[in-house]
């Protein structure tokens, strides 16, 4: 089997083994693997504190106690459980919203499921480097408006919005902030409390935990309403039935619990690798770097390459699993949403690559990974009809 | 897409007959080159901006037209390079380009009214 140079850590990352090793104690008949709602005897009661102590690690990563944590499925259940338990409980206060148009879909389909049901969304559009001025957040803000929700990190570009400062505008007008961290936890410091976040959406498998574990984190104090999406055991405290998985919501808090210990000193590392990943590509002609140069999380560089079409190039590196555009929309053949929004033609949002950096990428990796780009991008290049070179429109 | 044969030029000369088709802008584009000796086509390039199946088609292209005549240019028709090469349905539409170039081809044979494609 070929060895391959994984690049596609903001898709998903492999799981550390210190978790594996948690998960594991949570499986088998001799560990944890009782039902965590069944405390009436000894092993429900070690499957509990397992669960509970995870939900103490999420909440300390992101400012929170761990009361305000209600575990899901993953990041996109929690985006999910936050927009329509937010807008449906709280329709009688307001019924718009404000969003992006550069969220992920997870965001954006609920957005326009509400729609449907009646909701006004007003979407915005961000700036040339992807940032969305809170200013513009908060000149959106109306009487009945009762819902913003705005990404920390974008997935595709990787640009970091300044969700204290659009927190801060949201709660001096009494609206409700949601901010999907799927791409933050873990890498960028997050606080509710200083940010005024009143909910926020994790993964677990983007910090290398397992996937199919997620968290949405809630404000209690003020408590805030909610509609549940599930019914059943009213596990969570009535927001999120079904029983437990201890074994992946463990895996989750020692992921967290291992980010929060390495946090600034892996950012910095995989910031330097992907400084050095970039600054070996962009002496080719016709390269941009998308996105804010320095608003950014460490670990994402999405690249444009003028004159090379995208698939192309994606197809002519098997030997590295790197991503045209979001993992989410890579199976489609429609140019990317976000790169559109950020005022790409077709052609160039067609045209962009994403290498994501993670906790295992070495600076052989990186090395080796502008090695292949580049010559890819020449090879292709070469055989482009006149008039379409790098820098040529 | 490891190697793509028939990616190039031709060197100027006689029966050179070049052909172009599509738009990068909206995803494909194409340029062949073939030479023209004796009414068959004895050499033939490609340059391509485009899709994995596009390139690999129009890199097809220049080996399966070595020996054609006017009349196989004019009636070459796009589903045998998707026939040929398994070329998934939503790319179809990037074939109908490399026809377009095939075909504009026919129209600068030698001797042949010029194309304005």
């Amino acid at each position: 089997m070929r060895t391959v140079v994984y690049l596609d850590n903001a898709a998903t990352t492999p799981v550390d083994p210190r978790v594996i090793e948690v998960m594991l104690e949570c499986c088998g008949e001799a560990g944890d693997f009782a039902n965590p709602s069944a405390v009436g005897h000894e092993p429900g009661r070690r499957a509990r504190g397992r669960v509970e102590q995870a939900r103490a690690e999420v909440a300390q990563l992101v400012g929170a106690t761990p009361e305000q944590i209600v575990w899901t499925s993953g990041a996109t259940e929690a985006d999910n459980l936050a927009l329509f338990g937010a807008a449906r409980f709280h329709r009688s206060r307001g019924r718009h919203i404000v969003t992006s148009r550069t969220e992920h879909p997870a965001v954006l389909d609920p957005c326009r499921q509400l729609e449907r049901e009646g909701f006004e969304v007003t979407y915005l559009k961000p700036g040339a480097d992807g940032i969305v001025a809170p200013e513009r957040v908060a000149a959106e803000l109306r009487d009945d408006t009762i819902l913003v929700s705005l990404m920390h990190v974008n997935n595709e570009i990787g640009v970091e919005q300044d969700i204290g400062a659009v927190g801060r505008a949201c709660r001096a007008r009494g609206v409700l902030l949601h901010v999907d961290a799927a791409q933050s936890a873990g890498k960028l410091a997050i606080d509710v409390e200083r940010d005024c976040v009143d909910l926020l959406a994790l993964t677990a498998h983007k910090v290398h935990g397992p996937k199919g574990v997620g968290a949405l984190c809630v404000r209690r104090e003020p408590r805030l309403g909610l509609a549940p999406l599930l019914y059943g055991g009213g596990q969570e405290r009535g927001l999120r039935s079904g029983t437990l998985p201890t074994h992946q919501v463990a895996g989750m808090g020692r992921a967290f619990a291992i980010a929060a210990d390495h946090m600034v000193a892996e950012a910095a590392r995989i910031a330097a690798l992907r400084e050095r990943l970039w600054a070996a590509l962009a002496t080719l002609p016709g390269l941009t770097l998308n996105g804010h140069p320095v608003r950014r999380v460490a670990g994402i560089l999405s690249v444009t390459v003028d004159g090379v079409e995208g698939e192309s190039l994606l197809q002519s590196l098997p030997d590295l699993a790197i991503a045209s555009g979001s993992a989410c929309a890579s199976t489609s053949a429609e140019p990317s949403y976000v790169l559109r929004a950020l005022g790409h033609s077709d052609r160039l949002a067609q045209s962009t690559l994403r290498l994501s950096l993670g906790r295992f990428t070495t600076a052989g990796h990186v090395e080796y990974a502008a090695r292949r780009v580049r010559e890819e991008i020449e090879r292709l290049r070469a055989i482009v009809p006149p008039g379409l070179g790098a820098g040529e429109r | 897409m490891r190697t793509l044969a028939g990616a190039g030029d031709l060197a100027a000369g006689p029966g050179l007959v070049c052909a172009a088709a599509g738009d990068a802008e909206q995803g494909a584009r194409v340029r062949f080159e073939f030479r023209v000796e004796g009414g068959r086509v004895r050499d033939a390039r490609f340059r391509a901006f485009g899709c994995p199946h596009f390139i690999a088609s129009a890199s097809w292209l220049t080996d399966r037209l070595r020996g054609a005549g006017r009349a196989d240019l004019e009636a070459w028709d796009w589903r045998e390079a998707a026939e040929a090469l398994e070329v998934p349905p939503a790319k179809f539409g990037r074939l109908l380009t490399l026809q377009d170039a095939v075909r504009a081809a026919a129209r600068n044979w030698p001797g042949a009214a010029q194309s304005t494609v």
